[in-house]
């Protein structure tokens, strides 16, 4: 923000500071090690009285001075330049709190020059007392250089009430200061044990060479010990939040954490070997690998701790990239392009959008990515990314998954930023999604003829919209499984419902009877669902023709699990094939009625629009490998699953194998959330405020595409948030019910979605998914039309029987479908293939795509009913 | 965009500035005599090894000697300048360095194989025979390199006018080439090390004179000879520096207001002395004059950065949140410090004698 970013795009990502930090922190710390190694090691020889041994503390001495005070000193001045180019304004925050730190650090840098110079150009020539007395000045002043800055280090990850108070002391004393120095001190001395056995293993003499071996080789392993213990110690007083991040939260940062514990491992027993045996044969070679060994653990674990403070340079403080948190709100309503200093561009236009999402990108990512380099290569990572889908990254960043800052500036801003990476460090061209033509082919409706004909046969499809996964072989949310329910009436002065002596039978049109030649559940439905089924044969044992059951609390004949998919067998996607259903005597088989009604069934589903990939069908639809498998791989990135694993060895996963869901009866098991909470919760995250695009990027009603699921009456003056609020609205409702059981990841999941359909979070009453549904009658009050502008967010149904697709008119006789039509298919519902294909009943009872009898009351009645009818309001 | 607008926000300071411009004057003033040695001592060794008389040799073999302190000595003590010019001028030095933030990072690889080669001319010097002469001469390259490169950043982060070319060149491979004061500027430091250099060595020299050894009388005097022919091309030099200075900063320094002039008048008196006692072979005299020159042109060096800096920044302008703990805590551990190493000095004058 205060400062220019050097445009490092290859050697970026903290490639120069991870190389030049580990290698300096190595040596550094073995230049506080070996200062104590070197004054023990003079002793023993005095001891011993040994010249050999004080000959290889000597020779070790001028090692010591020349890695230490040549490389590991100026290193250090280098880790220091470098930070203040890569982060000069949380380098200077360090500077201005600590100055008197880093001064006094330098007294010590000083004293330990004078102390090394004078220790190792006097060795043999001062009298053994008054040396020894120099080496252990030189370890005063390392060991006090390595506690400087320790807490200043330290203070980086855990600044404590330094926050509240910004007083020097606070900070240096922070709250994991002393387990830290403990830590290091441990490791300091191990250090120099590796490498004394560095040296030792070059000692001509057989005897003098294996005594020093071993010496050195308990140089390794007690410290080893203490090493463990403080590391245990620094870990536990570590804040949850951190412990959580490097352990759970941050993906990469797991790497580090087992290679931590793999190389601690080595150590053991590489320091085991050369203790107890110190072997000649693996001599040298075992010192070098030990010393490479000895860089790792360095590594790992300045990564981890470096990693755990993400995503701040200091803790609360200031991110990583140099925003400061205090300004966020500010840079959020101002702009970055505002209020950033080293902007050439400060007002986004049509011409400059480009240049200036380069301008943000340089100011918020490449602190930390690099662009086609070695480390957090910012390509791999946004590759699968349209424009869409890269601006709901950023929008999601630094809200569930904390690891990485939250976008800074305005949603333009971020627009520009996600152009810039798609389309400038891409070179994609990005269009818009095209509109999918569909073909509006004549729809052949039924005869009825009302003079003669003695029965209403009345068919539809229970939820409107069925959507598939057609991803099996990876994962399965929802399967092929269409419900489909039919209601005879017998018509007269009395109509009934005939629930007896007849048989209802449905058959798919024909260019549909093939579904496993479409897609690949039938593959791996026994993995799946431990079942085997024949082809084309549904979960339920209905295949694409049969006979209905008489589902006698309902009232109601039904099929239900019909596998049928939207793909014809001529090619392309159609997602509402028709079904004819069929009334037969029972006795005789003579057809009594015939009717059709669609099984609206899509495939399109955008997962890609962010996980990647193209569609699999025709270019409008469906799961290609590619998208299916980044939507495993970013569960098993998010949340330590093996999922995609699993899949490559066959076994696809069911969403509802953990998660609960009730359309599928799933349990779950009790801990993780409900499938439809898990699902919006984490991608509400990602979606903010937006309106209906965010329901239409996963679910198949864009205006652009293929299916336009939302078709039925209300769908002339109102969209999806009208009934189920706007994202964050719908996710927290489900969430809110989670929260209220008691499941932990509703409350990590909720801390960044804001309601918009109500004023807090408060207000917003939670739900159970597929059964507290938007309720009909809270707009349509009395069965009256429902006023200007009313909607029937937050004022869900009571449980599933009084769900619409649930519930009966009055007498309990007819379904509301039955003559109303299925859930967002409401008549006159207006059918992208062929307007009418889901107004046939209407059509073909009344001549008329609306409500069946409205003002018309001959469709069943032969006599004119007396007042009341259906329900209220006719 | 005007350049004020790039000059970023600086951050709040612990104690009033007094106290930090104090400090940096001090430890500059150190770092700049140990520099001078250091650069000096390289630059005589490379002709001294070039030279075939046994008072050359004996020079160039003291430098190899002089020169690991003298690297080691003038990074610690340029360590302190740096902390506190990040106090005072962070805000600068941070944006000009990232500007040319590829040759600001490259001097610490630079520095460190200066140093190893200074390493092994100096453990090796013998067994290198005429080859160790291009060794140091590498090792003397890399140091005038470094030296450029400092330059560079020191007069770019006092010219924000120039900060502009980042908007063309955020590769962090811009230079200050086109400042009128850079080339002037840098010789003036380099040639100051030559004279420096050759004083060093007078001084070695005379200390060993004073201690009987009788060819060290032609050494000293090969050592002023260098310090008072260098001293002399500093006058020009001296002259195109401060004429070079942007009008503005000019008519500051010779505004003929009380303290510039002080100062003025008493560099021209301390640069009579210097010539004076470096012509007449007066090691200690020339010595304490060089000191005292090194002091007054830090002042008058201070004073030209104010008045460059002084249509956007001036120091009276940083804030200041009082926390005067920390700062005692170093004067004290500064002080504790020095007599320890004053101790191990003690010991390690005594250490020869007694072997």
């Amino acid at each position: 923000m205060n400062y220019p970013v050097w445009e490092l795009y290859f050697a970026g990502g903290g490639l120069l500071i991870a190389f030049i930090a580990v290698v300096h922190v190595y040596v550094s710390h073995f230049a506080v090690g070996g200062g104590l190694f070197l004054v023990l090691s003079e002793i023993k020889a005095y001891r011993e009285a040994s010249a050999p041994i004080l000959e290889y503390t000597r020779r070790h001495a001028k090692f010591f001075l020349l890695l230490t005070m040549v490389f590991g000193g100026l290193t250090g001045v280098g880790i220091w330049f470098t930070i203040a180019l890569l982060n000069p304004a949380a380098t200077s925050d360090l500077i201005h709190t600590f100055v008197f730190g880093w001064a006094t650090e330098w007294v010590c840098f000083l004293g330990e020059i004078v102390a090394l110079f004078i220790y190792y150009y006097t060795f043999g020539k001062m009298r053994p007392r008054q040396h020894l007395k120099i080496g252990w000045l030189y370890f005063m002043f390392a060991w006090l250089s390595l506690f400087l800055i320790n807490g200043i280090i330290d203070f980086m990850l855990t600044p404590g009430r330094w926050l509240e108070d910004g007083n020097f002391w606070s900070g240096f004393f922070n709250p994991t200061m002393w387990p830290a120095m403990f830590f290091r001190t441990s490791l300091a001395f191990m250090f120099s044990g590796i490498f004394g056995i560095l040296t030792a293993v070059f000692i001509k003499d057989d005897a003098t060479r294996r005594i020093m071996v071993r010496y050195c080789g308990r140089w390794v392993l007690f410290p080893f010990v203490a090493v463990l213990v403080s590391g245990y110690w620094y870990f536990k007083a570590l804040p949850a939040e951190i412990q959580e991040m490097i352990t759970r939260r941050s993906p990469e940062l797991w790497v580090y954490f087992k290679w931590f514990w793999i190389v601690s491992a080595a150590i053991f027993v590489i320091g085991v070997l050369k203790a107890a045996w110190a072997p000649q044969r693996l001599g040298k070679a075992l010192a070098f690998v030990l010393l490479a060994i000895g860089l790792m653990y360095m590594g790992t674990f300045e990564f981890m701790r470096e990693g755990g403070r993400r995503p701040y340079v200091i803790y609360k403080h200031i991110f990583t990239n140099s925003m400061r948190v205090r300004q966020q709100a500010e840079v959020n309503r101002r702009g970055i392009l505002q209020t950033a200093r080293w902007v050439k561009n400060r007002q986004i236009t049509a011409a400059n959008q480009m240049e200036a999402g380069r301008e943000i990108f340089r100011l918020e990512c490449i602190s930390c990515h690099s662009v086609g380099g070695v480390l957090n290569d910012i390509l791999p990572v946004t590759a699968k990314f349209s424009v869409f889908g890269m601006d709901s990254q950023l929008d999601g960043m630094g809200k569930i998954n904390r690891y990485m800052p939250p976008f800074f500036g305005t949603r333009q801003e971020r627009l520009a930023l996600a152009n810039y990476i798609v389309r400038g460090l891409h070179g994609k061209k990005d269009a818009d999604e095209p509109v999918v033509r569909t073909d509006p082919g004549p729809v052949d409706v039924p005869a009825f003829d009302a003079d003669k004909d003695s029965y209403v046969l009345l068919a539809w499809n229970d939820l409107g919209m069925h959507c598939i996964s057609d991803s099996d072989p990876y994962w399965v949310l929802l399967p092929p499984a269409n419900d489909l329910m039919a209601q005879l009436i017998k018509r007269g002065p009395k109509p009934e419902v005939v629930t007896r002596d007849v048989v209802i039978e449905y058959r798919v049109e024909p260019d549909f009877e093939n579904p496993a030649s479409h897609v690949a559940f039938w593959n791996y439905a026994h993995a799946v669902f431990g079942k085997s089924l024949k082809q084309n044969i549904g979960l339920s044992g209905n295949g694409l023709k049969g006979e209905m059951e008489f589902n006698a609390e309902r009232r109601v004949f039904e099929a239900d699990l019909i596998p049928v998919v939207p793909y014809p067998d001529s090619g392309g996607f159609n997602p509402y094939p028709m079904f004819t259903i069929t009334a037969r005597d029972k006795k005789t088989g003579r057809v009594l009625a015939t009717t059709k009604t669609t099984a609206p069934t899509s495939t399109e589903m955008g997962c890609r629009n962010c996980h990647g990939g193209k569609w699999r069908v025709a270019g409008v639809a469906g799961f290609s490998a590619e998208t299916a498998m980044d939507v495993l791989k970013m569960h098993d990135k998010h949340n330590r699953t093996d999922l995609l694993a699993r899949s490559r060895r066959g076994k696809p996963v069911l969403c509802q194998s953990c998660h609960a869901d009730p359309i599928l009866g799933a349990k779950g098991d009790g801990v993780r959330l409900n499938l439809p909470a898990a699902i919006h919760g984490w991608h509400a995250n990602y979606l903010s405020m937006r309106g209906t695009e965010a329901c239409y990027k996963c679910h198949p009603s864009s205006p652009r595409g293929p299916t336009k699921c939302l078709r039925g009456i209300h769908s002339k003056t109102m969209d999806c948030t009208s009934c189920h609020g706007t994202l964050e609205d719908h996710a927290l409702s489900l969430l809110k019910a989670e929260a209220a059981g008691g499941k932990a990841e509703a409350r990590r999941l909720m801390a960044h979605l804001v309601p918009r359909k109500v004023a807090s979070v408060g207000d917003v009453k939670g739900r159970k998914p597929w059964f507290n549904e938007p309720d009909c009658l809270a707009c349509h009050q009395g069965y009256g039309p429902a006023a200007k502008g009313s909607s029937s967010f937050n004022r869900w149904t009571a449980g599933r029987e009084k769900l619409y697709r649930e519930s009966h008119g009055r007498h309990g006789s007819l379904m509301c479908e039955a003559c109303h039509g299925a859930p967002h298919a409401i008549f006159p519902a207006a059918n992208p293939y062929g307007f009418n294909r889901d107004n046939i009943a209407p059509i073909q009872y009344q001549q008329k795509a609306a409500s069946l009898g409205k003002g018309n009351c001959r469709v069943c009645h032969l006599k004119k009913p007396g007042r009341g009818g259906h329900h209220d309001g006719m | 965009m005007t350049p004020v607008t790039l000059v970023p926000q600086p951050d709040v300071l612990q104690v009033p500035w007094g106290w930090f411009q104090a400090l940096l004057v001090f430890t500059f003033i150190l770092h700049l005599l140990l520099m001078n040695t250091m650069l000096g001592n390289a630059i005589l060794a490379v002709f001294a090894g070039l030279g075939r008389n046994e008072d050359y040799h004996a020079m160039e073999k003291q430098a190899s000697v002089n020169l690991p302190y003298a690297i080691a000595f003038t990074v610690n003590i340029g360590v302190a300048p740096l902390l506190f010019l990040q106090v005072l001028y962070g805000h600068l030095i941070y944006a000009s360095s990232v500007l040319m933030a590829v040759y600001w990072l490259s001097v610490v690889g630079l520095l460190i194989i200066a140093y190893y080669c200074a390493y092994i001319y100096d453990f090796k010097f013998e067994a290198l025979g005429s080859r160790r002469t291009l060794l140091i001469a590498a090792s003397a390259v890399l140091m005038l390199t470094i030296g450029f490169i400092f330059t560079n950043n020191m007069t770019l982060m006092l010219t924000p006018a120039k900060w502009q070319a980042y908007f063309s060149n955020p590769n962090g491979t811009i230079l200050n080439l086109s400042d009128p004061t850079l080339v002037p500027r840098y010789l003036h430091f380099v040639t100051a090390s030559v004279a420096i250099g050759g004083l060093s060595q007078a001084i070695y020299w005379k200390i060993r004179q004073q201690k009987g050894l009788e060819q060290a009388a032609s050494r000293v005097a090969i050592g002023m000879r260098w310090f008072f022919r260098a001293t002399v091309v500093q006058l020009a030099l001296g002259t195109w520096f401060l004429l070079a200075l942007p009008s503005g900063v000019l008519s500051r320094l010779t505004s003929g207001a009380l303290y510039p002039t002080i100062l003025l008048i008493a560099a021209a008196t301390a640069v009579l002395l210097v010539l004076y006692f470096g012509i007449k072979q007066q090691v200690w005299p020339a010595a304490a004059c060089v000191a005292a020159t090194v002091t007054i042109m830090v002042l008058i060096r201070d004073f030209v950065r104010a008045a460059y800096l002084e249509p956007f920044f001036s120091l009276s302008d940083l804030k200041v949140a009082p926390q005067y703990s920390p700062m005692i805590m170093f004067l004290v551990s500064f002080v504790v410090g020095l007599i320890i190493v004053a101790y191990m000095l003690k010991l390690a004058a005594a250490a020869g004698k007694e072997a």
